[in-house]
């Protein structure tokens, strides 16, 4: 059976330098992937080539979403298909009010799901509770999305956002950047609440410390655009004992 | 030869055969005649001029104006009710610039309080509008304000006494009606209040009738006693065709606080022209606007803000959206004088131009001969940011309702220093609905965003 996400051999360019050089992985329903990597292996352009942003050209290869060519989508499309990415740096919106913006996402995706849209009422019973596990106040939500927030804030709105747009597919690009330890503590809680059987999720992260909290089933090293070595969460702990030196040399 | 000035007969005889009508009292036909001979040598301003280098006038130089009588608009109080949608206040009523008393709604106000039509007052008491009319700020060198005191005639005064402090704005509403033939009218607006009143001013110019054009040149005279407050929010929304050129002049008094905003998306031609002096100490001064214009329009807004004297504090916030091919202007200034120690002036201008043939002329100025002062500016122009407009999409919204959140959100901080909550409500539903039409309807979000 096809996996719910599955790259093969993906070439990305970006700015007309090839980063990604033939990257393969699958990740399955119900499962969670950490992909770990050094600075500039490509783990951040893996997350925006996922999610479609502009300016990251595939030169070669393949995505497939639950069957369904990926590349082919755009940005949106993937999102209200169910593909999600919890920004390593979330972006602040002013003049956008989270509730807005959380409103209009949650719509837009509930309608291509052929779901009814919510009103006002039923939208703030329904983010309220997500958010109250997050420790997002109603003043937060007031505000405009990121505008003036803590690092800790804002990424407690990502996986606000996560929690409330329920996607297939969640990529959380290092979720752990500019997090101290309680603050990771309620992310990665965030996160694990969302583990379900039918959703799959890829961890990008620099660190093993977050794998510490968000425990994950496979573990993927990526230096120089490829997977370079698979294994489990052992091979998260060995890189943090020993460096990312011996996959560069491996990849070169 | 200034420029234009060949081909400006039609307003300055207008303007002549006006000043030399006979009336009463002689300073006032001394006034308007001594106009009408200042505006006979400057002529309309030019290219050449270095405030109007971006606004060309050219034509209404060419075009055969008559002064506007009472004009045809089919239903004024309809369209007045229509245009506050509920918003309580005092109202006074213009067509073609003439006060309508029958319009106008002006009862219950508070003992020490004048609102009246000009003309009614310049005929009963001219010695109370003696030291103010002509008076507040130098109006040399300023060929529109000389134009409009050839005409000096009606418009709205408003007196406020020494403490008093005005329950409910005042909604000035001026509608442009012209007949079958192009018209221009020329009102002269007084606010005057004393030391420690306060009072809020919203004005809206709409258009009504047939759009044949007309021209509005407005100016408004304001002068603000020690500690007196005035909130004074415009929406410049005149038919298509129309140019509106407006000029205020606002004289503060120390501990004076004058909070300025103009919405404009009417008019071929609109230009808000504001002209601040700051004579006192500890005096703030807001200017803030908004400018959304499409298709053929040019919107300018003009600023000087003279700080006279120390510990002024002085803000400034433009933001427009030009679409198709239109035009921007912002020209602004900050002039601070020698003895004007620890003044605070600040300015933004940010434009953001959804068509590439869309154009903004940004033109700010500092000039500081202090050196104990606090002083920036800042101006933008480009497209929407693509960091924002990818999160949006990110989250599954697709690209016309993100853009239109994102043009939203741009003019928000322009909209958000409106204090009292019905004047930014009746602001934030102009913009909304203009928004809406010309950039795309917002899903309703139960929220109030622009």
């Amino acid at each position: 059976m096809m996996a719910l996400l599955e790259i093969s051999d993906l070439h990305v360019t970006v700015d007309g330098k090839e980063i990604l050089k033939g990257l393969d992985l699958a990740v399955e329903a119900g499962k969670v992937h950490a992909i770990m990597g050094p600075n500039g292996s490509g783990k951040s352009t893996l997350s925006y080539v996922l999610a479609g942003r502009d300016g990251y050209e595939v030169t070669q290869g393949a995505v497939t979403f639950d069957g369904q060519d990926l590349l082919s989508m755009s940005a949106d499309e993937r999102a209200r298909e169910g593909v999600f990415l919890a920004f390593q740096y979330p972006v602040e919106i002013p003049g956008v009010t989270g509730m807005t913006f959380l409103k209009t996402a949650v719509n837009a995706v509930r309608k291509h799901r052929g779901e009814p849209e919510l009103d006002a009422m039923d939208f703030l019973k329904y983010v309220r509770v997500l958010a109250a596990d997050l420790g997002v106040s109603d003043d937060m939500l007031k505000r405009a999305v990121n505008t003036g927030f803590s690092g800790g804030e804002k990424k407690r709105m990502e996986i606000l956002q996560m929690a409330t747009l329920a996607p297939r597919l969640a990529v959380l690009d290092e979720t752990d950047s500019g997090l101290d330890v309680d603050a990771l503590k309620v992310v990665a809680g965030g996160v694990n609440a969302m583990r379900s059987p039918d959703r799959g999720m890829l961890v990008i992260t620099h660190y093993q410390r977050l794998l510490d909290y968000i425990v994950p089933d496979h573990v993927h090293i990526l230096a120089q655009g490829r997977i370079v070595r698979t294994g489990d969460k052992d091979l998260a702990l060995a890189v943090e004992e020993n460096g990312y030196a011996e996959f560069l040399d491996a990849a070169a | 030869m200034p420029d234009g000035t060949t081909a400006m007969s039609p307003l300055l005889d207008l303007a002549r055969a006006a000043a030399a009508a006979e009336l009463s009292p002689d300073w006032l036909v001394a006034l308007r005649r001594e106009a009408a001979e200042g505006f006979a040598s400057a002529g309309l301003p030019g290219r050449r001029d270095e405030y109007w280098r971006y606004t060309n006038l050219n034509a209404l130089a060419q075009r055969d104006y008559a002064m506007a009588g009472a004009g045809s608009a089919p239903d004024v109080a309809t369209l007045v009710d229509a245009s506050l949608d509920g918003f309580d206040g005092y109202r006074i009523i213009f067509v073609n610039g003439r006060y309508q008393p029958d319009l106008s709604v002006r009862g219950g106000l508070p003992d020490g309080v004048r609102l009246a039509g000009l003309a009614g007052l310049l005929a009963q008491e001219p010695e109370t509008l003696k030291p103010w009319l002509g008076r507040i700020a130098d109006l040399g060198g300023m060929p529109l304000a000389a134009l409009n005191t050839a005409f000096l005639g009606d418009g709205m005064v408003l007196l406020v006494d020494k403490g008093v402090v005005l329950d409910k704005p005042v909604l000035l509403v001026s509608v442009g009606a012209p007949d079958e033939r192009a018209v221009t009218y020329q009102p002269r607006n007084l606010v005057v209040l004393g030391d420690g009143a306060a009072a809020s001013l919203v004005e809206a110019h709409i258009g009504a009738g047939s759009d044949v054009g007309y021209f509005a040149n407005i100016v408004t005279e304001i002068a603000l006693g020690e500690s007196a407050r005035l909130d004074h929010c415009k929406l410049q929304d005149e038919a298509a065709s129309a140019h509106h050129l407006a000029l205020v002049e606002a004289r503060l008094a120390r501990g004076a606080v004058y909070d300025g905003f103009v919405l404009q998306t009417g008019a071929a031609i609109g230009r808000h022209e504001t002209r601040a002096t700051l004579d006192g100490t500890d005096i703030e001064c807001s200017l803030a606007g908004v400018y959304l214009a499409r298709e053929g329009q040019v919107l300018d807004n003009t600023t000087l803000v003279d700080h006279l004297a120390p510990a002024g504090r002085s803000r400034q916030v433009f933001k427009g959206v030009l679409d198709g091919q239109s035009r921007g202007v912002f020209q602004g200034k900050i002039l601070v004088r020698r003895e004007a120690q620890q003044t605070d002036g600040h300015q933004l201008s940010r434009a953001l131009l959804l068509s590439p043939r869309a154009e903004i002329d940004t033109r700010p100025e500092l000039e500081i001969y202090a050196d104990d002062v606090k002083c920036s500016h800042g101006a933008t122009a480009g497209d929407l940011d693509e960091t924002a407009m990818f999160y949006l999409l990110s989250r599954g919204i697709d690209r016309e309702t993100a853009r239109r959140l994102l043009v939203g959100a741009f003019v928000a901080d322009a909209l958000g220093g409106i204090g009292a909550p019905a004047t930014a409500e009746f602001f934030s539903t102009r913009v909304r609905a203009w928004l809406d039409a010309h950039i795309g309807a917002l899903p309703d979000t139960g929220d109030d965003v622009p």
